[in-house]
């Protein structure tokens, strides 16, 4: 008897990985996103809030762009920051309807 | 020159614990497993023992404290009974997932029904799905070497798994028998200190026991049934260079009692053993062929061995010292596992089982002559009429 782990399968030995730096490439944790939220540039105010509100800290600050940024990689769609969003800059979009959404994809990520 | 003492069950596990060289423990009360503990800390408290003694709030701090020392590379000690056991239970396959080969000693004890404190084996067998090492010893001397050969599997690098080293509650873990204590010397070629792929240090960062997607979740479950094929491989070198470097001879599977001519035999795991091997002797005299096999691990099963050693007796007899209530047939655990290891013989024997030992309940010389004469008798009948008696409980009508 053999068990054998097909490369596209392998994961690290007991799940150990290196520490990430700023986020854990190795483990990506939003492929059970329902919506995802989409924010209006023009509308945001640079308040901060859904930084701060957001469990998983997905949104971040561009700096040199000035915008608030979305990371799609751990993003659960709960839409916390759709609720807390004080200028209404952000709603939600079903990730069905976007051609990289979660759901179309044969191997997610 | 090796020395002998007597000890008890608890006591030879701290012994064992100490010769392990453990570096962090961590207690909760619970009898009949807390001797342990109280030996560990006076050892300490008496400088023979250099070890980190934390006090957790229950034994699911417990069984987390040892998790995160072994993860930083710690050997690592940790004990409990009964409900304790199942108290910790959502640690178990995180530590058996995350590949830290801490032990965990159990004296058993009755799970609650409600508040009885006896000894039975449920705690423990509930347990043994959870991706560690088990097994039973059925003397003091076998709970000292158990502790130190588990320590030298689980932390074979081709290993790497957590370990429950279980001993019955009272029967063993109170009552004294003779131990032969090794030298520091000889346990420490035997055992060499623990080294972790991968531990926690500042120096250099490495993440344990991250979110993982449901597609990853497989491949970890094969990963660690993959290593569980190797592991019958390095419990035969560990035993065969304990037996070399202490002078002993311990099988590494099974304990035989009288099986070369057995036609009916018994299979019991734990400290009734002894029991039954008494009781072999008498039942020899009357003129019945029994015999007994032991085993000494339940995880990793020794399919193989066990088909060997029954393969030519004419009845078999799981003593069940742990329930499966609702299960295959409505008695005890090891009837499923003997059943699928003699499944694929051409002839197999009769096989049945008898519900003992259960709450704390003293197996008796003449409850194993009630199993030998149900034995007989299947053996006359070529048949087998039930597949569980609850030994005491029968309706003999």
């Amino acid at each position: 008897m053999a068990i054998k782990i097909p490369k596209d399968r392998e994961v690290p030995f007991g799940a150990i990985t290196p520490a990430p730096v700023k986020q854990q490439d190795l483990f990506i944790t939003s492929n059970w996103r329902i919506v995802r939220p989409i924010i209006d540039h023009e509308k945001c105010t640079r308040c901060f809030t859904c930084y701060a509100s957001c469990p998983d800290s997905c949104w971040s600050y561009n700096e040199k762009e000035d915008k608030m940024e979305w990371n799609w990689k751990f993003c659960k769609g709960c839409q916390i920051c759709i609720y807390e969003c004080p200028a209404d800059a952000i709603s939600a979009a079903p990730e069905l309807d976007f051609q990289d959404g979660v759901h179309r994809l044969e191997k997610p990520f | 020159m090796a020395k002998e003492m007597m000890l008890s069950g608890c006591a030879a596990a701290a012994q064992g614990a100490k010769f392990a060289e453990i570096e962090v423990t961590a207690s909760y009360p619970i009898r009949p497993y807390t001797a342990i503990m109280m030996e560990l800390a006076k050892m300490i408290a008496n400088g023979e023992l250099d070890c980190e003694f934390v006090h957790g709030e229950g034994e699911h701090a417990q069984v987390s404290i040892v998790l995160g020392a072994s993860a930083c590379g710690a050997r690592a000690y940790v004990g409990s009974a009964g409900v304790g056991v199942t108290y910790a239970f959502e640690l178990y396959s995180p530590v058996a997932g995350g590949r830290y080969p801490l032990q965990m000693a159990i004296a058993d004890r009755t799970l609650d029904p409600p508040g009885d404190f006896g000894s039975e084996h449920t705690d423990a067998m509930s347990a043994r799905d959870q991706g560690w090492l088990m097994g039973w010893a059925s003397t003091p001397q076998e709970v000292l070497d158990n502790t130190l050969i588990n320590y030298r599997v689980g932390e074979d690098p081709r290993v790497m798994l957590p370990q429950f080293v279980c001993q019955d509650g009272y029967f063993l873990s109170h009552i004294p028998d003779k131990v032969i204590l090794p030298e520091l010397a000889q346990v420490r070629e035997f055992l060499p200190p623990y080294k972790a792929p991968h531990p926690l240090s500042p120096a250099c960062p490495v993440s344990h026991g991250p979110q993982i997607r449901p597609d990853q979740g497989a491949p970890m479950d094969a990963q660690r049934a993959a290593t569980f094929l190797v592991v019958p491989k390095v419990i035969e070198e560990a035993v065969a260079d304990y037996n070399r470097i202490f002078g002993r001879n311990l099988a590494p599977w099974l304990e035989k009692f009288m099986m070369d001519d057995a036609e009916v035999a018994f299979f019991i795991q734990g400290a009734h053993a002894n029991t039954c091997k008494s009781a072999i002797r008498h039942l020899r005299d009357q003129g019945l062929k029994a015999g007994m096999v032991r085993p000494r691990w339940v995880r990793p099963w020794p399919t193989q061995q066990i088909a060997e050693a029954l393969a030519n007796t004419k009845a078999v007899a799981c003593v069940e010292t742990s329930t499966s209530y609702g299960g295959a047939t409505r008695g005890g655990n090891l009837i499923h596992e003997v059943s699928a290891s003699l499944y694929d013989l051409d002839k197999r024997p009769l096989l049945t089982s008898f519900m003992a030992g259960l709450g704390g309940d003293v197996i008796l010389l003449d409850d194993f002559y009630y199993m030998a004469k149900i034995l007989k008798q299947m053996v006359e009948e070529k048949k087998t009429r039930q597949k569980v008696y609850w030994v005491g409980f029968e309706d003999e009508t």
